[in-house]
This record gives structure tokens, sequence and C-alpha cells, in this order.
């Protein structure tokens, strides 16, 4: 560690007094950055990059509060909870029934697209921010849809031609 | 370590001390333009704020947090990959029916038929019972940290276990 950081804080103090050693002092920002950064103890490090940024408004403007919506908040929230917890029972049933009947296993992989496609907007939403990344945003959102509809279809598909999920993970367990 | 203490306190005199000739601060007189564009120059230069390397490992958001997000990407991964995949599977000739499926897997050799079930049956069982514990957090209970620690740990111990059982089955 230690023959880590000597050289580092030696290169930034020969820095520092080559900065300060210029005739003609070039920004006063520079110099005070050369200054702090021998204070520093841990080095910089960045993994990614950071998003497209814009200042807007002053440095004293309050945050933005958006405007209340229910669907978009607390019944959103809930409505996932809902989900979520209802997955419980319907993934236990299959292992205390042997299986489900082609209505149930309906009902169980519809559940399981929409517990699924909240989860990857929820990701969206995260790595996202609409603030910084607008474009982006809209595109994995419509993208995610998209997806989710074709998922939709095929499952659809596998439900109403093949033999049923849960049926279909059993025989492949005990294949 | 005393030798790089020694080396930084030195160091520190040199670059901070303000009888020191290389840096004089001096103030200067700024409109409130130029102030304000000096401050947006500077904060469009702020860092990444939810930096990986920052996180302390010993924190709680890893022994489950952030795993429900991982097991249950990885289930949505395989669920959307093989749906996409069934949908197309007759235009381009492929063979992802359960009969072919369970042909396929059954060739396998046990061992790793074995570790398959295991790489899927953990995940599933995880994300169930952390799932619950979520549940059990919005509510507002065993939200204290000494217990999220405690029913991380027993939570790993009861998934592997389970998930164990359920090679078995």
């Amino acid at each position: 560690m230690a023959s880590i950081a000597r050289p580092m804080l030696l290169r930034q103090a020969a820095a520092a007094s080559r900065l300060s050693a210029a005739p003609a002092g070039p920004s006063l920002l520079l110099k005070n950055s050369a200054r702090v950064a021998a204070f520093h103890a841990t080095s910089r490090r960045n993994i990614l990059p950071p998003l497209p940024q814009k200042v807007e408004g002053g440095v004293n403007d309050p945050v933005p509060v958006p405007p209340p919506s229910p669907s978009h908040g607390s019944y959103h929230w809930t409505f996932e909870r809902l989900v979520g917890a209802s997955l419980v029972p319907l993934t236990l049933t299959p292992f205390a029934a042997g299986s489900l009947n082609p209505a149930m296993d309906a009902v169980l992989m519809g559940l399981i697209v929409i517990h699924s496609h909240l989860g990857l907007q929820n990701i969206i939403i995260d790595y996202l921010p609409k603030k910084r990344t607008p474009k982006s945003r809209k595109a994995a959102m419509w993208g995610l849809n998209v997806a989710t509809a074709l998922v939709a279809l095929g499952l659809y598909e596998f439900e109403t031609t093949d033999v049923g999920v849960t049926e279909a993970i059993k025989r492949v367990w005990h294949a | 370590m005393i030798a790089q203490r020694l080396g930084t306190t030195a160091l520190r005199r040199v670059t901070a001390a303000p009888q020191n000739a290389f840096f004089t601060v001096a103030t200067q007189k700024l409109t409130e333009e130029d102030a304000r564009a000096m401050l947006d120059a500077q904060r469009l230069k702020r860092p990444v704020a939810p930096h990986l390397e920052i996180y302390d490992k010993k924190q709680t958001y890893f022994g489950g947090s952030i795993w429900q997000r991982f097991t249950g990407m990885g289930f949505t991964g395989l669920l959307y990959g093989y749906s996409l995949a069934y949908l197309a599977a007759p235009l381009v000739g492929w063979h992802l029916e359960s009969a072919s499926l369970v042909a396929a897997f059954g060739a396998l050799p046990v061992a790793i038929k074995a570790a398959a079930k295991f790489v899927v049956a953990w995940p599933l069982v995880f994300h169930a019972i952390n799932g619950v514990r979520h549940v059990a957090y919005d509510m507002a209970w065993g939200f204290n940290k000494a217990t999220i620690i405690k029913s991380g740990w027993y939570i790993w111990g009861a998934s592997i276990v389970a998930s164990l059982g359920l090679l078995l089955l």
C-alpha cells in the first residue's frame, strides 16, 4: 500500500508545484484543485462513465415535486406486491398437488410475466434516469413492452400446443 | 506504515502550509454570471453517484437485497429467452417442444443433470424466501439491522438446503 501511495502523492505534489511555477497562473480553480488533490486519501475510479447531465435552474432551487399520481405511485406499488405475494401459493401448489391444471398454469405464467415485466421496468428506471437519458429510457421501455408482448404470445403458444409449463418442468426434472 | 505516515505528513506540510511560497491564496472579483458559469462547469464534473466501488461490502444489501434482483433477472432472462425462442422455433427449424427438451436433458450425464438442477433450483428458492422477507419489510417487520443480517444468513442456509432437497424430487 505504502509503495503504491507514496509515488502517487509525490506525483501529485510535483504536479502541484509545476502548476504553481507556471508564470501566468491559468486559473485559480486548477491551482486549488491540485492543492485539494493532495488531501484525498482515495483515488478516483470511474467504472462507468457519468451519464450526460445539464445544469437546470439555480443552486438554491428546491427539488421539483412531481404531481401526485396514485396509478404511478401507491396503487402501482401495492399491485406489484400483490402480484409477488400471490405467486407464493401458486408456486407451492404444484409441489403439493403434483402439477397444475391448464387454467391455473396459465394464471401462474401470466402472473410471472407481469412480475418479470415490473421487475425489468424497475431496473430500467434505476439505471436509465429520465432526466439524464430521456431517449434511451423511452427506447428501453418500449423495447421491453414489445418483448413482453412477444413473450406472452410465445407462452400462449406453449400453453395451448404443448403440455403447460409446470408439467414440462416436471418432465424435464424427472428426465 | 510509519514511513508512509511521515511521507504523507511532510507532503501535507509542503502543499498546505499557509506560509508556503508556492501557493498564495488570492481572491478575485467575479461578476455574478462568471461565478455561475464557474459553478456550472464544476457541477458538470461531479462523479457518478451510484458508484459500485464506494459500497461497503459488509453492509446488508449484499446479503439478500441485490441477490433478489440477480436471481429474478436470471429467471426473467430464461423465461424471455425461452419464450421468444419457442415463438421463433418453427420459422428457424429449432425443436424446443417439451418432448425434445426431455429427451435432450435425459441424455446428459447424471452429474451435469444434478448441477443444472441446482443452478435452477437455488435461485428459485432464494428468490421465493427472500421475496417473502421483502414483503415483510414492506410491512415494517424485521427491519432492524441486526435482524436483517441474521435473517439474511438464515435465508442463504435455508435456500441451499431446500434446493439440495429439490434435487431429490
